[in-house]
């Protein structure tokens, strides 16, 4: 009879801290592994822009705060994490360049457009290999799920990440 | 709640049950009525009927009531088509376009509230 109450007992704890796991990640915070070097330098690091290869062959760990999804109020600058327009399975980690009203330069066919309301306008910091707005199209603030704050993993990179201001990519006249 | 969604939900207060199983399992399709957040303003949760699911062909009126001109588009990758049951007074994808499916959180299931309206929201 011990084995079977103690079994209950693990159970019970499994389910409350598994509860209480799903609330913080949904709501609070959340760690998430970034992938490729489409951020390089601030994450994930690479020593070849054009090649991608990697400074480590770990990928960065990061915190993820779900604060911001109560108003959805971003600063340029901020390094966020979306669901991407269109493969819903799939997040993307790019940081903010434009939020509505701005006007941001296409370069590539010598262009400006307008943010329009509701949507953003992100950006990788390294732009020869980053899958972003200049070819996904102004992103709806509704598919961030949180902003990257600290680097958590590996133990020599831990830190902050840096809100950095950068001019969005203009026509070159 | 606004008029975009007459006859099927009346401007007086219903009470609807959301399931969001359905959405997280691609169970949505054709038909269904959606909660999604508005990609005019992600503070904003509206309800709108999935008119067309990725690769399907939408057509709709461009101005009704006024003339019968169409128009007919496909639904990108990863995106679906909503459209307000009232069309002539809904903002919903003939404005904006059709929305990311990350944008849709939960399907219409039961309608608790008004009781002369009591039942299921599927084939409604």
């Amino acid at each position: 009879m011990s084995a079977r109450s103690s079994l209950w007992n693990t159970a019970k704890k499994c389910v409350t801290i598994g509860l209480i796991g799903v609330t913080v990640k949904d709501r609070y915070v959340s760690i998430a592994a970034v992938r490729g070097g489409s951020m390089s330098p601030s994450l994930n690091p690479v020593t070849d822009e054009v090649s991608g290869s990697r400074v480590s062959t770990f990928d960065d760990y990061v915190l993820v705060e779900k604060f911001c999804l109560g108003r959805y109020r971003f600063s340029h600058g901020d390094v966020v994490i979306f669901t991407s327009p269109t493969n819903h399975k799939e997040r993307h980690i790019k940081r903010i360049i434009g939020l509505p009203g701005d006007w941001v330069g296409i370069s590539h066919i010598d262009d400006v457009m307008r943010v329009p309301e509701g949507h953003c306008w992100v950006e990788g910091d390294n732009l020869l290999s980053s899958l972003d707005s200049r070819s996904l199209g102004p992103i709806p603030l509704g598919l961030i799920r949180g902003r990257v704050t600290h680097v958590v993993w590996p133990p020599s990179r831990i830190g902050r990440v840096k809100r950095e201001i950068r001019q969005p990519t203009v026509p070159s006249y | 709640m606004g008029p975009s969604m007459l006859p099927t939900i009346d401007l007086n207060g219903n009470v609807i049950i959301v399931e969001r199983a359905s959405v997280w399992l691609q169970k949505v399709s054709r038909g269904d009525m959606v909660v999604l957040t508005s990609p005019e303003d992600p503070n904003k949760q509206v309800i709108k009927r999935i008119v067309g699911m990725e690769g399907e062909s939408v057509t709709y009126l461009i101005k009704p009531g006024e003339s019968d001109e169409c128009q007919t588009i496909v639904v990108p990758k990863g995106r679906v088509w909503v459209q307000g049951d009232n069309i002539h007074d809904s903002r919903d994808s003939r404005v904006f376009g059709a929305i990311p499916y990350g944008l849709v959180h939960g399907k219409l299931f039961w309608r608790v509230w008004p009781a002369s309206r009591f039942g299921s929201m599927c084939n409604v």
